[in-house]
């Protein structure tokens, strides 16, 4: 399968005053959705404006679509659609105007699907931007990066500021954009998001892209918390015994944990007992992150 | 739309050719967006200058005491302010509006153009632009050649301005006389907007790309009034675009002197393009 992106040893240094990226080595094939995670600085949107040609690389080489991102940067950027992470839109402009203007930047010349995408997203075209909400301006990023049908799209936090419906109607359009065969890396913090429609995740961190997983493997490295309560109290003792079990609180008929390590052991265990009532949670994917840092620095688990 | 490039062995089906026509789309949306702009600019110093025509009806018959008065000045502050004859109705625009407009005018190319890539890069709007496949030197000669075209629209609402009033008012000024007045306004303004345009490629930062036009506007136009009061600062005089401004109401338009501005406005540009295309974009 032929890649959509392609980097080797990617650098991009700011100098003293901030961290860029490092011998970041990345492929995404073609037709995947490729989800990018790191906390906030680790050098997700310095990656994609680097790839974009918006910030010029101090090492290392890359392409999209075979194209180099140094020469090709606009042959790049008619295969792309990008929506930045934090962007702002002139605020006369209607979202109607700007898509018509993008259009013509484009060669478009059937809005269309623009219209069928802010009917779904109930984006709103026709007021200026300065009386939009982020949210409706967050719409109208989305569809002027996705109304070209671009074989790749590049969504920094895409639902960023989208109430849950429309994340969920985006996130069919994400499907549908998968199913045509098209590339999407995308870059979020909601691991549910992400869980849902990334086929294979790359994990940043200080500049450095420390791994790349499926994104099952992702989740199967993560944890839950667990609260745990009784008809009566109980001996927390014999939960704290068992393995994978860290930051226990045992209060009366109540015990929570985090559990990095199977679940059947602590079901039986709790079966000992009259259950209650038990809640698993997933983590925030900002504390996937956290723990899965920790073992990779053998400081964890 | 999309055009299957052939890319070889490793290459993908999933590949569109940069579109055609992207600066003709840049130009002519930028050139829309000014057009209030052009109206608010165009209406303020037409009205302006159509008000001095007006007054030189009130002034006219008694022309000839007011230079004897203007004689009591000292010579130098006449020459400053290229008075000559308050009596001929194109001098008298002259020092009333032609010879100081370049000081206001410029400011909408210099806002315009520093607004383009500095203004843009603060603004946060310039990666979804440029998330298009528009090449940077085309967002550079874009914008300053829709700001031009839109200097032109401003002088042409003047140039109106000023012919209908001194149509009304029975003032003897040709359609050519003000035609070569207002034409003359052009180089000299854009020379000041391009070099915002520099200053924004190069500095990324619009205060910087404002405020070192504005000086050097301001400080060229003091170099060239004072060196027309004292002889000996005249050599100065070279070193300010105001020197070859001149007064084309009157002597025409000097062409060699239009077409030397115009190469420096040009030159600015091809240098800001340079610089824009190696330098990171900032947000």
């Amino acid at each position: 399968m032929s890649l959509a992106i392609q980097t080797e040893k990617l650098t991009k240094s700011y100098g003293r005053k901030a961290r860029g990226i490092e011998d970041v080595d990345l492929a995404v094939e073609e037709g995947e959705v490729f989800g990018f995670l790191g906390p906030n600085g680790a050098g997700k949107t310095t990656t994609v404006r680097t790839l974009l040609g918006f910030l010029k690389p101090t090492g290392g080489r890359g392409k999209v679509f075979g194209l180099d991102i140094r020469k090709e940067s606009v042959e790049i950027r008619a295969n792309v659609g990008n929506l930045p992470g934090e962007f702002a839109l002139e605020d006369k402009m209607t979202g109607e105007r700007l898509l018509e203007y993008f259009a013509r930047l484009r060669g478009v010349r059937d809005l269309g699907y623009a219209h069928e995408l802010s009917e779904r997203l109930g984006a709103e075209l026709h007021r200026p931007m300065r009386r939009l909400s982020r949210g409706n301006k967050q719409k109208i990023g989305l569809v002027q990066a996705m109304f070209h049908r671009p074989p790749l799209l590049m969504l920094d936090e895409p639902t960023g500021g989208l109430d849950p419906l429309v994340q969920e109607e985006f996130l069919d359009v994400i499907e549908e954009v998968k199913a045509e065969g098209r590339t999407v890396f995308f870059s979020s913090h909601n691991l549910a998001e992400v869980e849902r429609v990334c086929d294979r995740v790359g994990i940043i961190r200080g500049g450095r892209l420390v791994a790349v997983e499926t994104t099952e493997t992702l989740i199967d490295k993560s944890f839950r918390h667990v609260v745990l309560t009784f008809d009566q109290d109980v001996d927390p003792k014999p939960f704290e015994s068992l393995s994978g079990v860290r930051d226990l609180a045992g209060e009366g008929r109540r015990i929570s944990f985090t559990l990095y390590d199977d679940l059947d052991e602590m079901v039986k265990l709790a079966a000992g007992h009259t259950l209650v009532n038990m809640e698993y949670e997933r983590p925030s994917l900002e504390e996937v992150f956290l723990t899965y840092y920790e073992r990779e620095n053998g400081e964890g688990l | 739309m999309s055009t299957v490039l052939d890319r070889g062995e490793g290459g993908t089906q999933a590949e569109r050719r940069a579109p055609r026509g992207t600066l003709f789309a840049l130009v002519s949306h930028t050139s829309r967006s000014q057009l209030r702009s052009v109206l608010i600019w165009g209406a303020a110093l037409g009205l302006y200058s159509a008000a001095m025509v007006a007054s030189f009806t009130a002034i006219e018959g008694s022309a000839k005491e007011l230079n004897q008065l203007m004689q009591a000045y000292p010579k130098g502050m006449l020459e400053a302010f290229g008075v000559t004859n308050l009596g001929d109705p194109a001098n008298y625009l002259h020092s009333q509006f032609f010879g100081l407009a370049p000081l206001a005018l410029s400011f909408f190319t210099i806002l315009a153009l520093a607004n383009a890539l500095a203004g843009a890069e603060e603004r946060g709007t310039i990666d979804v632009l440029l998330g298009n496949p528009l090449p940077r030197w085309q967002l550079v000669a874009g914008n300053f050649i829709a700001t031009a075209i839109s200097l032109l629209g401003i002088c042409a609402v003047v140039g109106l301005l000023i012919w209908g009033t001194a149509v009304l008012m029975d003032v003897e000024l040709s359609l050519r006389q003000i035609a070569n007045g207002v034409l003359n306004l052009w180089p000299i303004c854009i020379v000041f907007g391009a070099l915002a345009l520099l200053c924004s490629a190069l500095l990324h930062r619009r205060a910087l790309a404002i405020s070192i036009p504005a000086f050097l506007l301001f400080g060229m136009y003091l170099i060239d009034a004072v060196g027309r009061a004292s002889k000996d600062l005249e050599d100065w005089r070279p070193a300010s675009a105001f020197y070859y401004y001149g007064s084309a109401i009157e002597d025409g338009i000097d062409w060699p002197n239009f077409s030397v501005i115009t190469l420096i406005a040009l030159a600015l540009v091809l240098l800001a393009t340079l610089f824009f295309r190696r330098r990171d974009i900032y947000t």
